[in-house]
């Protein structure tokens, strides 16, 4: 059972390090990109079942990012989390409605934050527990 | 010499003192084009059309008096320089207007045109002085607030990079920590969240002052919010010894209000009484009604701390406050909790005050207005002046599949309330605004006029409507149950607004009973 596949785009690098980390330790593999462009290009390579994406990037911001990715034909399923430093108040919304799954503001739980990406990879993606793995799929 | 025209509407209506103010005002040596109006009515309507340079203004005209007058012109135009004509004998009365930001005051009569000419010039400098000082404290305010949302925002950045690393250390994902090392990190994780704490209050406040602060009220039981925040704040009470109580009134009415903020204000208000109390005291949380102030329900917080002096207590709610004796308390926040309260209340239309005695304890209590149901119900429970035969209670409960809900649950809720309004007669059936806290199980309940049997195919049918929603399966679980309301029929039965009472009264008391049933479940569940 290959493990889930998490897009972690943010232009902080110390900030992708420590999720990248996280992830890992919950049984995610993990690829990065930090700008829009590359955003897209890695979303349209790598096909990761989630993304977490920061709003205010280089080349093409995460409002451009959303766009692009509810435009794509391939890649309009695939949940986003957005984790932003920017107010909810005028950002949340705009970002739900744009097709993100869930708007989290920096500094997130990361217990909330880990309980989202498991329900938004719904059941198919979890790693199944051991017993059910060996069932025909 | 600025040659530009003056423009002048004089609002006078004795023809010979007009006359003579025109007469001084042509003799002067700039030009000046006058507009003469003899009601405050004619005067209103041209500030309305243009805006002149100067308003000259007598006071008692035949439809308007005194002091009346100037101040629906200021209000009316509130950036046109005003200058009073006054009789001989009311110059009290042009003294008065001048302070209240009138601009000068000639007695009639005793007007020359070189006096006229200079009062208006004086007149319209200062008024523009005036106002550029308003622009200019204005953009300072502005700028001050951008400021600050900002920096908020730009202190998030470092904040989350210290937060993600000390609780990955925290979690043993960075290797095994010795005890002392966890220790240290947990002390570096509560400052954090401090830290959280007051860049969160920071950007709060600044909204609250720019009038940005929004709140989006709804139906609330207030009971649950109560619970909901008592046990957020009871681990931090156990630990400093501290009773928590709550006390809530049995019959209590639905509020208007937005849950999230006015947990919000109970915690902050509980937060601030169990750090003000010393151990073994108690902190005792009330939701009452006072019969003298039935639109309204009464939400207090005591503590048995050693109180609040006078000078605190007056200024208590305003920001950046911090009580000066609270030595002990080396770190205690902003001073911006209760002003962020105090704002939050005012936005839902309620009061915040705090009553206490040195020594005595303190008690904070805000009121929050009830929702009428009753004025609602009204338009649907009756026809043709009398009540309906019979009323149906419809409840809708759509239950996230997963906890996190998945997607966008708050549009997905809104959708199906929105079906929900498709499925039912307008002239009679009511949708009441959806009951939930955010992410959780929403509850809509539709009163319909009618009986059980026909309430049963609307639910049949709005079952079906929702169950065409694509992806809605996926998403969440939907249960609709009906009930008969059984209100108490008076005998005789009085008047159509008692009846419309006490169905709605009956409701209220059928919708908070399947509130509570469903918290006992939930805590049995556990």
């Amino acid at each position: 059972m290959p493990r889930p596949k998490i897009l972690v785009v943010d232009d902080d690098p110390d900030l992708v390090r420590a999720l990248r980390l996280r992830l890992r330790a919950n049984n995610y593999e993990v690829t990065t990109a930090s700008d829009g462009y590359t955003a897209i290009a890695q979303a349209q390579k790598e096909r990761p079942a989630l993304i977490i994406l920061d709003l205010g990037l280089p080349v093409g911001d995460g409002f451009v990012v959303l766009d692009r990715l509810q435009t794509s034909d391939t890649l309009s399923g695939v949940p986003v989390i957005v984790l932003s430093a920017r107010d909810p108040q005028t950002n949340e919304e705009r970002a739900l409605k744009a097709g993100a799954a869930a708007f989290f503001q920096k500094p997130a739980d990361n217990e909330e934050l880990m309980n989202v990406i498991r329900v938004s990879l719904g059941p198919d993606a979890t790693a199944l527990p051991a017993h059910t793995a060996a069932w025909p799929s | 010499m600025d040659r530009q025209t003056t423009n002048v509407l004089l609002i006078e209506d004795n023809p010979g003192d007009a006359d003579l103010v025109r007469l001084r005002l042509v003799e002067g040596t700039s030009p000046v084009s006058v507009n003469c109006v003899s009601r405050l009515s004619d005067g209103l309507a041209s500030l309305t059309r243009e805006t002149p340079s100067v308003v000259l203004l007598d006071l008692n005209l035949p439809d308007s008096r005194g002091a009346e007058t100037f101040r629906r012109v200021m209000e009316h135009a509130p950036n046109v320089p005003v200058v009073v004509l006054s009789g001989q004998d009311d110059e009290v009365l042009a003294m008065k207007a001048l302070h209240q930001g009138v601009q000068d005051y000639l007695v009639k009569g005793d007007i020359s045109s070189k006096h006229l000419e200079r009062a208006i010039r004086y007149a319209v400098e200062r008024q523009g002085l005036a106002r550029a000082l308003e622009i200019a404290q204005k953009q300072q305010i502005d700028f001050k607030n951008q400021f600050l949302s900002h920096v908020s925002h730009e202190l998030r950045t470092p904040l989350t990079c210290i937060h993600q690393y000390v609780s990955l250390m925290l979690d043993g994902l960075a290797g095994p920590l010795a005890p002392e090392q966890t220790d240290h990190l947990k002390t570096i994780f509560k400052s954090v969240n401090q830290l959280h704490a007051m860049i969160r209050d920071l950007l709060e406040a600044t909204r609250a002052e720019s009038g940005k602060m929004r709140i989006e009220p709804r139906c609330v039981a207030l009971g649950e919010l109560v619970q909901q925040a008592v046990a957020m704040l009871r681990p931090t009470a156990d630990e400093k010894k501290i009773g928590l109580e709550i006390g809530i009134d049995q019959r209590l009415p639905l509020v208007h209000a937005d849950p999230d903020r006015v947990l919000e204000v109970l915690i902050n208000l509980i937060d601030n009484a169990i750090k003000f109390t010393p151990a073994e005291g108690s902190v005792m949380v009330q939701a009452s009604m006072v019969d003298a102030d039935p639109g309204f329900v009464y939400l207090s917080v005591s503590d048995t701390g050693r109180g609040i002096g006078p000078e605190a207590k007056a200024l208590i709610f305003e920001r950046l406050y911090q009580d000066p004796d609270s030595v002990d308390n080396n770190r205690s926040g902003l001073g911006l909790g209760l002003f962020i309260c105090r704002e939050i209340v005012r936005l839902h239309e309620g009061r915040i005050w705090v009553s206490s005695e040195l020594g005595q304890g303190s008690t904070f209590t805000f009121t929050l207005p009830v929702y009428s149901l009753a004025k609602l119900l009204a338009p649907v429970v009756s026809y043709d002046g009398r009540l309906r035969p019979a009323f149906v209670l419809v409840k809708i409960e759509l239950s996230p599949l997963s906890n996190p809900p998945r997607g966008n649950w708050k549009e997905t809720w809104q959708q199906c309330a929105e079906i929900v309004r498709h499925c039912v007669y307008l002239d009679k059936d009511l949708v009441l605004p959806p009951m939930g806290a955010s992410g959780t199980t929403e509850t809509l309940f539709v009163l319909a006029s009618t009986d059980l049997q026909r309430a049963g195919i609307m639910s049949t049918r709005i079952r079906e409507q929702l169950e065409r929603v694509e992806n809605l399966k996926t998403k969440c679980g939907v249960s609709i149950t009906t009930r008969p309301v059984e209100f108490r029929h008076e005998n005789p039965p009085g008047t159509l607004e008692q009846q419309v009472q006490s169905v709605a009264d009956c409701v209220t008391t059928m919708i908070l009973a399947s509130r509570e049933r469903k918290q006992l479940s939930v805590i049995k569940g556990d």
